[in-house]
Order: C-alpha cells, then sequence, then structure tokens
C-alpha cells in the first residue's frame, strides 16, 4: 500500500471521465482501476502461490512419509498375503521409487494431465472423487455463510447501536455460548432434537439425508438446513462480534460526526457511513473464511453424513490413502490461496486508500 | 433580532467518574453577516456548545438545560427530527481534522451531493451540478475531476476546502467552524480563514469560530467571546476584548501568547497561567479561575461573579472593580501592541 | 466409551482393522454412556450376558419388493469380489456373487451354491472335483450361461499383483501350477483343469484339508475372462468397478457395465438391484426386496442405532450399537426383540513377542497369562453383553469342530477366581524364571496400542496388569492400520506386546483360528500375523499333520489338541470369545449370516 503523497497531487490512475452514465461507466471503472499496478499485482500473487502449492504438495508427501502412518501396500494386499505380493503391490503403485522420484512422478502427471492420481484404497481417480464431492461442500458451505452473514449484521449492528444495554450483553452472552460449542457436539444435539428419524420432534431429514441438488431440490435443501446452522453458529457469533466491535469503533470516528452534523438521518448515518466502513475487514475475514472452508468442513460433514471433501479428507487419512491425501490437501490448499488473493483485490475495490 | 442567540445553557454529561459539567451557564449571541470567535483552552466547553446547538449532543446520559434560539425557535426543546432539518441546512458544521472528518470510502462529490440531497429531494444531476459550483466556490481547482477523488487523494487545504463546500452548499444562515485551522499549515491556514470571510461576506453567514488561537480570531472575528470551563467569561467585540480585555483569564491567554513581530526580542518570556485547567467534574466553587488568578481575592471563591455588561457591548464576569479592570486591560492592550503583538481590527 | 473400535465387522483379525474401527476420532461426541460403569452382572460368570440365537431362517418373503436399507460407517475393503476380504464386504458379495459353495442359512455347515453338489475328493486327496450348476448367467452386460472356465479364471486371477487377493496364496497355494512368485497379470494354473463346461477339476500338490471350506470363498465366484481380462491388465485391476453378478441382485451399473459413480460411490454408498438374469429356481437365495441400499459415511454409532430404531434403516452393516444403546435396547421388551447376538468366531488376545526377553521364558509368559485380568479387559468392551471370557482359541460357536474337543468351556490352563487374574501364582511363575521376589526386574517393555478407545483402554489394563509382577511398560500409541502394518506386523519392528489382536477365521475350520497366527512356518519379514512369533517344532508338526488329515472328525480332536497345547505356551493370552450384535429395524424380517459375523443377510430380509 502506498501513502498518498501530502503535497496535493494525486497518485491515483488518471482515467478518462466517462461518456455516459450506465455499464459504460461501470466497465471503465472496472478498468480503471485494474490498472497496470493492479494486473501486475494480481500477476505475482498468483504465481505466488503456485509456488506455495508446489511446496504444500511436498511438505504433505513428507509428512506421509516421515511420521508413522500405515503402509498402504499392506493394507492393500489384505491379510494373509504374502511378503512377495506385497513387494510386488509396492512395485506396482510405484512405492519403492526413491521420494524424490516419486513426487516429481506425481508433479507431472498433476501439471500436464491435472492428474491427481488414483486412490490406493479403491482405485478410483481422486480428481473424479473429490469433484463429485464438491458440489455438497460448496452448497454446505455457501449456505452457512449466507446463514451466518444474515444472523450476524443485525446482532452486531444492533448490539453496537445498544451498547451496554440489556439487548447487548444477551447478545453477546449467547455470541459467547456458541463459538464455545463444538460443532461435532452440536450437530448432534440438533439432530437428536429435530431430525425425522431419531430426533424428538420430526422436523427435518436427518444424517445421511442429502442429495444431490439436480435430484430433488426441496430435500437438497431440507437435508442441508440443519447443518447450515450448526456449521453456521460459531461463525454466526464470531462475525457479530467482530461486527459489533468494529462498527462501535467506528462510530466514533470524526466522519460519523460529519455526517451527523449534515443533517443525514440515523439509520443512513449507522448503515451508509458506519458499516461501510466497518465491512470491509469483516469482508476480508469472510473471504478468508470461506476458503478454507471450501476445503471440507469436516465435522459437519461428518455428523451430517454429508458426502463432501472434508469427508473425504479425513476417509483418506485414516486409510492412509496418500493420492487422496495429496488431493484433498491440495485442494485446499488452492481455495485458501485463491481466497487469500481476491480478498486482497476486492480490499482495493472497497477501500480506495488501498492501493498495491 | 440576534441570528443565533444561546441563554444560559447548561450541559451536563453523567460518567462513571462523575457528572462532567462541560457547559455550565455559558451565554452567546451571533449576528447575521458577523463572526464571532469562541476562545478558550481545551475542556472550556466551547466545542460541546456548538455541539449542543447542532443537536449532537442528545445523548442518553446527557441533560441540556437553557435555550438556543435561532430564527425565533428553541432548538434545546426542538424534537430530533425537526431538529434534523436545521442540521446541515440552516445550521452548519465543520470540524478540525479533514481528514478524518471526510468519509474515506466515499468521493468528495458524492458526500456533496448526499448532503443536498438529504435536505433537498432534487435530482442526482442537479445535485451533482450544485456541488460542483460549491466546490469551485470554494477554489478547488479542476473541481470536475475532483468531484470523483477520493479524500486521501487531497491535500489538507483542499480538504478543508471541501468541508467547507460541502457545509454551505445549503447557504446556511449559521456556519459553526470548531478549529478550522489547526491541523493546517500555516500558509495554508490563511487562505482559510480567507475564504471563510469571502464567503461569509457573499452569503451573509453568520460565522462562529471556536479557536483557542488568539490570533486567528484577531484576523477574523469581529466579535469574541472567552470562555472558561463550560462559562462564558467576557465577550464583546474583537477591538475591545483584544485591545481592553477586562478579565484576568483573557490577560493571561493575551501574555501567553508568543508575538511573531520582527521587532519583538527572543528572549521575550512568555508568561503561561499558572496552575492546570480546573475539571470539569468538580468545579471550583465561586469563580472557578479564582485558584488561578492572580487577583483573586475573598470574594473570589465563594460567589460565581455573574456576566455583565461592563462597556457598551462588552460583558464581564469578574468580581475586581471595573474601573481596575479597564486599567490593567488598556495598559495590557498598549504593551502588545508595542510589541507588535496580536493586532486589532 | 463406545465399542467403535474392533467391533466393527471386518475380517483381519478382531475386526480391528477395519476402515469402520477407524471412526474412533469422531467419537468425541457427548452422550455416550461409559463401559464400564453399572454393569452389573456378576463377575464370576464367563459367560456371555446374552443368547446368541439367531432370527429363524425366512423360508418365503413377506412381500415382494421395497427397499432395505443398511447403515455403515465406513466403506468396504474392495468391490471387487475376487479382492473382497472384509466381513462387511461380504454383505455385498454374499448376495451377488455366487462362490461354489456357500454355509447354510444359520449353520456353519457349508452347502453348494454354484456348485450342484458338494465336491467329490479322491481317496489321497489330491484332486477335488466340482459338477457347476445349469441355467446360472451373468447380470448383464455379459449375460451368457456360466462355465467352469469362469471359475477357473476367477481363481487364476487373485494370483496376479494386479487383483492380489489375500488368501490366494494361503488356500489355493496348494494347486499344481500355483504361481510362487505373483505375476503381473492373471495366468493360467495348469492345476485347474475343466474337462467340460460344468466340471472344475483341482490338482493338489498335497492333500489339504480345508480346501473345500476354502471353496466358499468369493474368489471361487466366477468372472468372465473375455470381458474382465482387459480390466485385469493394468497394473491395479479395474474389474471391480466393471464386475457382474451370478446372484439375486447385482450392482447397478450402466449400459457399459460399469458401477462407478451410478451402483458405487466410493464412500457414500453401494445400490443393488436386482439381477434380471437370475434364475431362483437355482438359487437358496430368496431375493425378495427391489433394491438394496448400503449407505455409508455413518460416522456416529449412537446416531446409527437411532435411525435403525426408528425405521427408517433396517440394519447395521460394520458398525455395533453402543455399549449405552445396546443396554437400553436389552432392556425395551420391543427392541431387544430386535437385536441379536452373533459369536464373531475368534477371539481377542494379547500377543507376546517370543523372540525377545522377556517373553521368550515360558515361565515369565505364564505369570502373564495369570496376572491378567480377563474380567477388566472384557469390561473395557462393555461387559458381558460382548461376550464370553476366552480360555482357549478355537470359540464356542465351532462345537464339535474343535472347541469340545479342546476342552470347550472348561478347560482353562490359568485359571483365576473370577476370572480377574492370580496375583500369587503369577509370581510363583516369576520365581521359577529366575526372579526372586517374584517380581521382575528388567527394563521396561515395549508396547504398540490403538490410540482410541476401547483398544487403548485395553492396552491401559494390560499394563496396569503387567506392573503387578513388576513389569512396567511404554505404550506408543496410534492408528490401528499404522499399528499392525508399521509395527505388529512386521517382525522387526514388533514391540514386546501387541495388545489390541485377535483373528477371526475365514471359515469355520479349527484349522483357520490357529494356523496363521501360531504356525511357525507362517512368519514373514512383512505382514506377519503371527504376532507371538511362536515357533515351536512340535506345534509346527501338529499342524502341518492336521492340515492333511481329510477325515473330519479325525482332523477336529488333532486341532483341539493343538489348541490347547497353543494356550499352554501362553505365547497369546485369550480373553474374550465375542459377539457382534445386529440390529434389525422392526420393517423386516431379519436374516443374518452366522457364518460371518452376524452381518445381515440381504438376499433373505424383506419388508413385512
Amino acid at each position: 500500500m502506498t501513502v498518498q503523497a501530502a503535497n496535493g497531487t494525486t497518485n491515483a490512475p488518471r482515467r478518462p471521465p466517462p461518456p455516459g452514465g450506465g455499464p459504460w461507466a461501470l466497465g471503465s471503472v472496472v478498468a480503471g482501476a485494474l490498472g497496470s499496478s493492479m494486473t501486475r499485482y494480481v500477476l505475482r500473487r498468483v504465481l505466488w502461490g503456485i509456488v506455495l502449492l508446489f511446496v504444500v504438495s511436498a511438505l504433505t508427501f513428507l509428512i506421509f512419509y516421515a511420521f508413522p502412518s500405515a503402509d498402504p501396500a499392506a493394507l492393500r494386499a489384505g491379510r494373509q498375503a504374502t511378503p512377495q505380493l506385497i513387494e510386488q503391490i509396492r512395485h506396482a503403485l510405484g512405492l519403492d521409487k526413491p521420494l524424490y522420484e516419486q513426487f516429481w512422478i506425481y508433479i507431472k502427471g498433476l501439471v500436464l494431465h491435472f492428474d491427481l492420481g488414483y486412490s490406493y484404497e479403491n482405485n478410483v481417480s481422486v480428481s473424479s472423487q473429490i469433484l463429485s464431492r464438491l458440489p455438497a461442500t460448496i452448497a454446505l458451505t455457501l449456505g452457512a455463510f449466507v446463514v451466518w452473514m444474515l444472523v450476524s449484521l443485525p446482532i452486531g449492528i444492533i448490539s453496537a447501536i445498544k451498547r451496554g444495554s440489556a439487548v447487548d450483553r444477551a447478545t453477546m452472552g449467547g455470541a459467547l455460548v456458541a463459538i464455545s460449542a463444538p460443532v461435532y457436539w452440536l450437530g448432534l444435539i440438533v439432530l437428536l432434537l429435530f431430525s425425522r428419524d431419531i430426533g424428538w420432534i420430526h422436523l427435518l431429514p436427518g444424517s445421511g439425508s442429502y442429495v444431490p441438488l439436480t435430484s430433488d431440490p426441496t430435500q437438497w435443501f431440507l437435508s442441508l438446513l440443519m447443518p447450515w446452522f450448526v456449521l453456521a453458529a460459531a461463525f454466526a457469533a464470531f462475525y457479530a462480534r467482530m461486527v459489533r466491535g468494529n462498527l462501535i469503533e467506528v462510530l466514533g470516528e470524526d466522519y460519523i460526526r460529519t455526517a451527523r452534523a449534515k443533517g443525514l438521518g440515523e439509520r443512513r448515518v449507522i448503515l451508509r457511513h458506519g458499516l461501510r466502513a466497518a465491512l470491509t475487514p469483516i469482508v476480508t475475514m469472510a473471504g478468508l473464511d470461506l476458503g478454507i472452508l471450501l476445503g471440507g468442513a469436516v465435522l459437519t460433514e461428518t455428523v451430517f453424513n454429508i458426502p463432501g471433501v472434508g469427508r473425504y479428507a479425513y476417509d483418506s487419512i485414516i486409510n492412509s490413502d496418500l493420492p487422496a491425501i495429496q488431493g484433498t490437501v491440495l485442494f485446499g490448499a488452492f481455495f485458501i490461496i485463491v481466497a487469500n488473493i481476491f480478498v486482497d483485490v476486492v480490499y482495493a475495490f472497497l477501500d480506495p486508500r488501498v492501493r498495491y | 433580532m440576534a441570528l443565533l442567540e444561546i441563554d444560559d445553557l447548561r450541559v451536563r454529561f453523567r460518567t462513571r467518574d462523575g457528572v462532567v459539567r462541560a457547559v455550565d451557564g455559558a451565554s452567546l449571541t451571533v449576528e447575521r453577516g458577523r463572526t464571532l470567535g469562541i476562545v478558550g483552552e481545551s475542556g472550556s466547553g466551547k466545542s460541546v456548545t456548538a455541539l449542543t446547538v447542532m443537536g449532537l449532543t442528545r445523548l442518553p446520559n446527557a441533560t441540556v438545560e437553557g435555550r438556543i434560539l435561532f430564527d425565533g425557535t428553541d432548538l434545546v426543546g426542538l424534537p430530533s427530527d425537526e431538529l434534523r432539518r436545521f442540521r446541515g441546512s440552516r445550521i452548519a458544521m465543520i470540524f478540525q481534522d479533514p481528514m478524518s472528518s471526510l468519509h474515506p470510502l466515499y468521493k468528495v462529490g458524492w458526500q456533496i451531493v448526499e448532503a443536498i440531497r438529504a435536505h433537498e429531494p432534487v435530482p442526482h444531476d442537479v445535485a451533482r451540478g450544485r456541488a460542483l459550483e460549491a466546490l469551485e466556490q470554494v477554489g478547488i481547482p479542476n473541481a470536475a475531476e475532483r468531484m470523483d477523488s477520493y479524500p486521501h487523494e487531497l491535500s489538507g487545504g483542499m480538504r478543508q476546502r471541501v468541508m467547507i463546500a460541502m457545509a454551505l452548499v445549503l447557504d446556511p444562515d449559521v456556519l459553526i467552524a470548531d478549529e478550522p485551522t489547526t491541523a493546517l499549515d500555516v500558509t495554508v491556514q490563511a487562505q482559510i480563514l480567507d475564504l471563510i470571510r469571502s464567503l461569509q461576506e457573499t452569503h451573509g453567514t453568520g460565522v462562529v469560530l471556536i479557536t483557542h488561537d488568539l490570533g486567528v480570531v484577531a484576523e477574523t472575528a469581529d466579535d469574541v467571546a472567552v470562555m472558561y470551563p463550560g462559562r462564558v467569561v467576557e465577550r464583546g467585540p474583537v477591538e475591545a476584548i483584544l485591545g481592553a480585555p477586562e478579565h484576568p483569564y483573557t490577560w493571561g491567554l493575551l501574555q501567553s501568547m508568543p508575538s511573531f513581530s520582527a521587532g519583538a526580542g527572543r528572549s521575550e518570556r512568555l508568561q503561561p497561567i499558572s496552575g492546570q485547567p480546573p475539571s470539569l467534574i468538580h468545579v471550583p466553587s465561586g469563580c472557578p479561575f479564582h485558584p488561578r488568578c492572580p487577583h483573586a481575592f475573598a470574594l473570589c471563591p465563594q460567589v460565581e461573579p455573574p456576566l455583565v455588561l461592563s462597556q457598551p457591548g462588552h460583558d464581564v464576569a469578574c468580581h475586581l472593580a471595573p474601573a481596575k479592570r479597564q486599567a490593567v486591560g488598556r495598559q495590557l492592550g498598549l504593551e502588545e501592541a508595542a510589541r507588535g503583538g496580536v493586532a486589532t481590527g | 466409551m463406545l465399542r467403535i473400535l474392533g467391533a466393527a465387522r471386518a475380517r483381519p483379525a478382531a475386526g480391528a482393522a477395519g476402515v469402520a474401527a477407524l471412526l474412533s476420532l469422531a467419537v468425541l461426541a457427548a452422550g455416550c454412556g461409559s463401559s464400564s460403569s453399572g454393569e452389573t452382572q456378576s463377575a464370576a460368570s464367563a459367560a456371555s450376558g446374552v443368547a446368541t440365537t439367531p432370527p429363524p431362517t425366512p423360508t418365503s418373503c413377506a412381500s415382494k419388493g421395497g427397499t432395505l436399507k443398511i447403515l455403515s460407517a465406513g466403506d468396504v475393503d474392495h468391490i471387487d469380489p475376487g479382492q473382497a476380504y472384509y466381513a462387511f464386504s461380504y454383505e455385498i458379495t454374499r448376495p451377488t456373487q455366487r462362490a461354489l459353495l456357500v454355509a447354510k442359512p444359520n449353520s456353519i455347515d457349508l452347502q453348494p451354491d454354484l456348485a450342484a453338489s458338494m465336491p467329490q475328493v479322491s481317496k489321497d486327496g489330491k484332486t477335488v472335483t466340482v459338477t457347476l450348476r445349469p441355467g446360472v448367467r451373468f447380470s448383464p452386460p455379459v449375460n451368457r450361461e456360466v462355465t467352469s472356465a469362469d471359475v477357473k479364471y476367477a481363481i487364476e486371477r487373485g494370483f496376479s499383483t494386479s487383483v492380489a487377493n489375500g488368501y490366494a496364496a494361503a488356500y489355493f497355494g496348494v494347486l499344481e501350477g500355483a504361481p510362487t512368485t505373483p505375476p503381473s497379470f492373471p495366468e493360467p494354473i495348469s492345476g485347474i483343469e475343466t474337462p467340460d463346461t460344468h466340471t472344475i477339476v483341482f490338482h493338489l500338490s498335497r492333500p489339504e484339508a480345508v480346501f473345500d471350506a476354502a471353496l466358499s470363498l468369493p474368489l471361487t465366484a466366477p468372472v468372465p475372462e473375455e470381458y474382465a481380462k482387459p480390466f485385469d491388465d493394468q497394473a491395479v485391476s479395474s474389474y471391480g468397478l466393471h464386475q457382474v453378478a451370478t446372484g439375486p441382485y447385482m450392482i447397478k451399473n450402466n449400459a457399459a457395465g460399469s458401477i462407478n459413480g451410478i451402483g458405487y460411490q466410493p464412500g457414500r454408498r453401494i445400490e443393488l438391484v436386482r439381477n434380471p438374469n437370475w434364475d431362483s429356481s437355482t438359487d437358496y437365495r430368496l431375493g425378495c426386496a427391489d433394491q438394496v441400499l448400503f449407505q455409508e459415511g455413518y460416522q456416529d454409532p449412537t446416531v446409527l442405532t437411532r435411525t435403525i430404531l426408528s425405521g427408517a434403516a433396517d440394519a447395521n452393516g460394520d458398525v455395533p450399537p453402543p455399549a449405552a444403546e445396546l443396554k437400553s435396547i436389552l432392556a425395551n421388551s420391543t427392541q431387544s426383540k430386535q437385536l441379536y447376538f452373533t459369536p464373531a468366531g475368534g477371539s481377542r488376545y494379547i500377543a507376546l513377542n517370543t523372540s525377545k526377553p522377556p517373553f521368550d521364558n515360558l515361565n515369565v509368559r505364564k505369570a502373564v497369562a495369570y496376572v491378567l485380568d480377563r474380567n477388566a479387559l472384557r469390561l473395557t468392551r462393555g461387559g458381558a453383553v460382548d461376550g464370553a471370557i476366552a480360555t482357549h482359541f478355537i470359540d464356542p460357536s465351532f462345537g464339535a469342530r474343535g472347541f469340545d474337543q479342546a476342552g470347550g468351556k472348561s478347560y482353562d490352563p490359568f485359571p483365576s477366581q473370577d476370572f480377574s487374574g492370580d496375583v500369587a501364582k503369577a509370581k510363583d511363575e516369576m520365581k521359577k524364571a529366575g526372579y526372586e521376589n517374584g517380581m521382575y526386574t528388567g527394563p521396561e517393555i515395549s508396547m504398540v496400542a490403538d490410540n482410541v478407545a476401547p483398544g487403548s483402554d485395553t492396552a491401559k489394563v494390560v499394563a496396569a496388569d503387567l506392573a503387578k509382577i513388576g513389569i512396567k511398560s511404554k505404550i506408543v500409541s496410534v492408528t490401528h492400520s499404522t499399528m499392525y502394518t508399521k509395527y505388529c506386523n512386521v517382525p522387526k519392528n514388533e514391540p514386546n506386546v501387541c495388545p489390541n489382536v485377535g483373528w477371526l477365521p475365514d471359515f469355520h475350520e479349527p484349522q483357520a483360528i490357529l494356523d496363521v497366527p501360531f504356525n511357525g512356518k507362517n512368519i514373514v519379514p512383512s505382514n506377519n500375523s503371527n504376532w507371538p512369533l511362536l515357533n515351536d517344532p512340535r506345534v509346527n508338526a501338529a499342524m502341518d499333520k492336521a492340515e492333511q488329515t481329510l477325515d473330519p472328525s479325525a482332523r477336529y480332536g488333532q486341532w483341539g489338541a493343538i489348541d490347547k497345547s497353543v494356550t499352554e505356551t501362553a505365547a497369546a493370552v485369550p480373553w474374550l470369545w465375542e459377539n457382534f450384535p445386529t440390529l434389525f429395524s422392526s420393517r423386516v424380517v431379519p436374516a443374518l449370516m452366522v457364518d460371518n459375523q452376524g452381518s445381515p443377510d440381504v438376499s433373505l430380509m424383506s419388508v413385512k
């Protein structure tokens, strides 16, 4: 970020004034904003991202081999297999090659063919497994995101406005409870309360009832309601506290006083002036959280038996299925890196003081 | 009739440490087309007075008593949404630090347009046109381009001009400027003050200029009010206050100011006022200045001196005999003039 | 704590190595009952606290149609029937694949399945002839009738690296021409002869008593070579993802024959649909439901159990109901009728490494056998409801097939009051071993154990008991499969004690209980299952002889005696003859596989 010079000149890129309103103006705004410095910045980050992915991949490889984990060849061979058979399998899987060679083969496949290898467990292609599970994880993550933002924003705003009141204390206390509740426990409680098969109140479809959106939209939606709320709970609480804290801080700023002095209505002051400023760091955090969750919300997917990437990651670790482990780790890292770049770019849009 | 008349205003805040008596009996008048300079140290209540006029101190822990008559209406008892209609359109305020007082995430043009459309239902392009005019009026070059600038892209002086433009775009009757030049470079200060004065001449606005800098007051004010914790201790035309001040506090202020003339020697010793400004929670009894006043006598801690007329148009709140005050004041005024200090007129 | 670990239906060893066993990470949920509290059963009773009678064998369908739903935590080990080696996987192979022989319903005796009649064995035992049933056809897209060549190919492919069947070499290695080094791709075996389309003749290099029983394993289910060869000719065969069926059900596939993403969604579900080419007149199976769904991923066993109780699902596939749920089900008069316990057929034991001190000394081992509190050990898994306390290795379900011959329940060479261990006798043994006070004075011993309950609890009990004779243990905790594949199965990495092992038989022949785990010739440098590394020449010789004794009563007597001698070496201390609980919903007519740890048998179940 470069700080503006104090001499009155501006370093903002010169833009031609838009010839008219509407989409043309928007387009030129975007083009102008994506001036060469921004494009260069994004390119730099993307290149760094690729380097990072490579490092992550290598580290996963090393961890798998360095720490005691089960022997994939022996697992595949079964319990009475002869040592020769195990050795043959080891050879067929390429596990007898030196580590760097195995890694090189893996990287080559990945870069040239987007081939993440084949599962040691069931010989199904890892990329097809991840891709087939991605929609479930995306549905779970995005839905939870919507829920937690919809819940945390009003609560945070109201608590900030009515700071110190009973309402504020109640919501912040509740938030603390929601943050402390372990996701897995909360999920079980919710299931035992509301699921149609095993709950007290027969309200919503239970664990394992997830179906893809395309096959039955109603069932898809209903089966995700409980998981959305469970996953969103801790986040909503955390974000409510953040919104409240940021907004309180912002409302003490001078420009809020100016806004009031201009004679603006209180709602406009709080939302248009206060919230707008308070939200920028929150948008950043939300983007990062989204990126992390897209790597798989393991606990929620487990308790509700949603076949997502997180569950797949967990299963693959249990089964010492290295290609699957590699695949899911890379996927998770990829989403986090993309999310990072994305929020930084978005931040520049949201806060014009930021320049790359 | 005075444009704005503040009568025995008291503003108290309940805090954890006690009741803060921010304004404790202030009376001020602002005339059309004239500038009232309010002087005092920090904590003297000048800003709170201004904010109370704007209705920006209506908090759960605040009590406001007294009268603020604006064009015949008492603003103290006015319901909030009605007061809001005055705020920004008929009484406008600009603040000390223009960098933090402008919203960093919106363009300046947008912010001015917002001010317009908050009070007048004009279409967007009309408002933009007026905003552009306002920017040109305050002397911003390339105003059309600058409309789409963000505050951080402008220099300090330009930002303050923008604030002024925003305050004046709706042609308010009163402009309150709270330390408008304190955060600016010296060279820019003069420009801004000139600007305010010229705008006042064109629009006939009554200006309240709050400052701790007597030099600024000397330059710009027509009338002066000196405030000391929460109350006005002396008020009158600028020539009288600076030429022949009659309150020990004002004397102290004058003496503690460095002079700028080439003739004054560097060895000139400043005489700060002894002691600290009083706590607004535990205000000294009687005359609040008595602990620091070199002329205090027995009566001072006991009875609070009322603000009474001393000379035509010149009110003072002090127990000292008027004759003695005037003598000291005149003497000081001459000394100041000799030093080439604060010039009047 | 929850009994997921080890009680899952997985064949290798005491169920502990199953995929489902490793769910324990998810077991942090609240709401689990404690396994050891509230157990008021008299400790004097070693017996299992529950009856182990299976539901009556259905002879007809209560209704034709509907869907059966089985819930599981994990996936099958392999979807290819030629590789499948987990009890859970057999829940898929039993209804879809017809091996030469199969267990009679609710029995451990065998009957012909694909075979038309029981195998004919020559006098010298080296020739086994089987006639195939006519009229059995493959499912689409192969469709044609099954021939003996298909059975021959099925067995041959098991030896290749591409298919890599775990038991092929063990039971079929005795075939003439069987490869000693695994070929990369399936190759013909000269010892399997197919004189005509419905006859298959096996030529053995020496008699093998269990060869008949091995013919009930899914490796002998027919595989059409012309269809399967392209899949088998890869480094890792993909035939499993394109398999065809011969039973009443098939895994749902597309027109080209692929099940991937259709009937088989790895880690998610397996869907069986009717095999249109199945002829019910050729089969004992009923095939009542139209569709069978195996829904995987139910990591929380309480949720799984309650889903079955609510009727939303029909049976548990691999994970048993946790102890707390079992208690409440048993206390409920309606629900307790839906719960069945089946002896697993094997035992859990503590393996002592006999290849290095201190357990290379017989008396020290005997001391351990005396000091171990088998009651406490059983409590770590839920107490009496979990099964009977074991005193030797052949389990009670074997009956006259060696259990009685080994002395039955009353044979206990290391008795103690209430099975809680006898410290005094243990110390006596230690003194005989040369430790003056009866307390061990040597260095710390090593133990590698499960890192989650109940395996970790078992290890703690063992460590505490060993301390009573002065043996201090250093416990390394790892995941279940790591414990096996990196430590206990690799002799040179093996610690002094492997406390979480056990053995379940592939079929109900006592050889299948005792040979691999205790025969010295089966010690291999990796993937070793003879954890005590027992290599007693007399025991070895007795086993080798029994392996070739064709007359059943003779060999059962021999194996009974071997069971006794192995027990008396105290190389491993057995402590549990485990029962597996199977819970059915009230909306189905239950049926389970007595020969397969009580797994639900969907080929006989129907919707009421």
